[in-house]
């Protein structure tokens, strides 16, 4: 068996969510993940900002350095359905501190603390109520694809449908009821069989 | 292989949902969402696993100038079958919803037109028996 075929996620830990009232008066959802890895902040810095790390780990491609505050990206979403583009501007990029920039209407934020030799990795991010469990899910597995990557034993990137392979539906369902909220249906019976 | 789905541009999904569950009285089929990307559907009551519309975000150049010519042109982006576009003007009317043609007689059917509130004009037809 190789890792990849061997690699299961752990049970749901380290996020939680936040609602804050926009001016719009709608509710704004916040999910915010956090994971102690054990590289230096230089190091995951790299991963988070350039394409050839990205494209092991993350749940999008770039086509262009996420480091530079000010340049403009295309991120294209991996495995979904329809091909989806779309340009974000990078807003914030103190290497290798706070890195902030938007996925589509998605604002994105990654803070890197040092801790215990290793760095810890806080991600915030705006999802809508109904997407946060299954956000947090995918991400899950995304931070454990890149621990692997920064160890030095990749599994390859698993994003989109391949997250079904592994464990993202009883992630999804761990997460909804961390959050408390209502478990969307989906996917459906049929799919997951 | 079959006709399964039908895809739609909008300007606003959430709006849409609204629009094509609460407006038009489909149901809403699958939705869910990877990063930023929403894949949204609506189906039928009357035919459930029957084919799907699929609300698709505009969100490049390219749909976005599709979307407001066609708008322009007084072209409608989809056309939905009804066995009676008379009662289903009403019914939707009473729900809000602003036709830009009410029922009308033509060439082998009665149509209606309507505006989506989310950047297109939808067609109701119900055929003529000859």
């Amino acid at each position: 068996m190789t890792i990849r075929q061997q690699y299961t996620p752990g049970p749901a830990s380290g996020a939680h969510v936040r609602k804050d009232r926009a001016q719009d008066g709608e509710d704004k959802w916040t999910l915010v993940l956090v994971r102690e890895l054990r590289h230096s902040p230089e190091k995951v810095w790299q991963a988070l900002t350039d394409p050839a790390h990205l494209r092991e780990w993350a749940p999008f491609d770039a086509d262009g350095s996420l480091g530079t505050v000010g340049s403009t990206v295309k991120l294209t979403t991996v495995g979904a359905p329809a091909t989806h583009v779309t340009e974000t501007r990078v807003t914030r990029a103190d290497a290798p501190k706070v890195l902030e920039y938007n996925w589509g209407d998605h604002d994105v934020r990654w803070e890197l603390e040092p801790a215990g030799g290793g760095t810890r990795l806080t991600l915030w991010t705006n999802i809508g109520h109904r997407f946060i469990a299954m956000g947090a899910a995918g991400w899950h597995i995304c931070f454990d694809v890149l621990d692997h990557l920064l160890s030095g034993t990749p599994l390859g990137r698993i994003v989109g449908s391949e997250a079904m392979k592994f464990g993202w539906q009883r992630l999804h369902a761990e997460y909804a009821q961390q959050f408390g909220i209502a478990m969307p249906n989906w996917p459906p019976k049929t799919a997951q069989e | 292989m079959k006709i399964k789905l039908t895809s739609l541009y909008v300007d606003d999904q959430e709006k849409a949902l609204r629009f094509y569950t609460e407006g038009l009285g489909f149901v809403k089929k699958a939705d869910f969402s990877q990063g930023p990307f929403r894949w949204l559907t609506v189906a039928s009551p009357e035919d459930p696993d029957g084919t799907e519309l699929q609300l698709t975000l505009n969100n490049n150049p390219a749909a976005k100038a599709y979307q407001q010519a066609m708008f322009q042109q007084n072209q409608p982006a989809a056309m939905f079958y009804t066995d009676d576009v008379q009662a289903d003007y009403e019914r939707m009317k009473a729900r809000g919803a602003v036709f830009t043609m009410p029922p009308k007689d033509v060439t082998a059917s009665k149509i209606a037109m309507l505006n989506d509130t989310c950047g297109n004009l939808i067609q109701v037809t119900q055929l003529k028996s000859w």
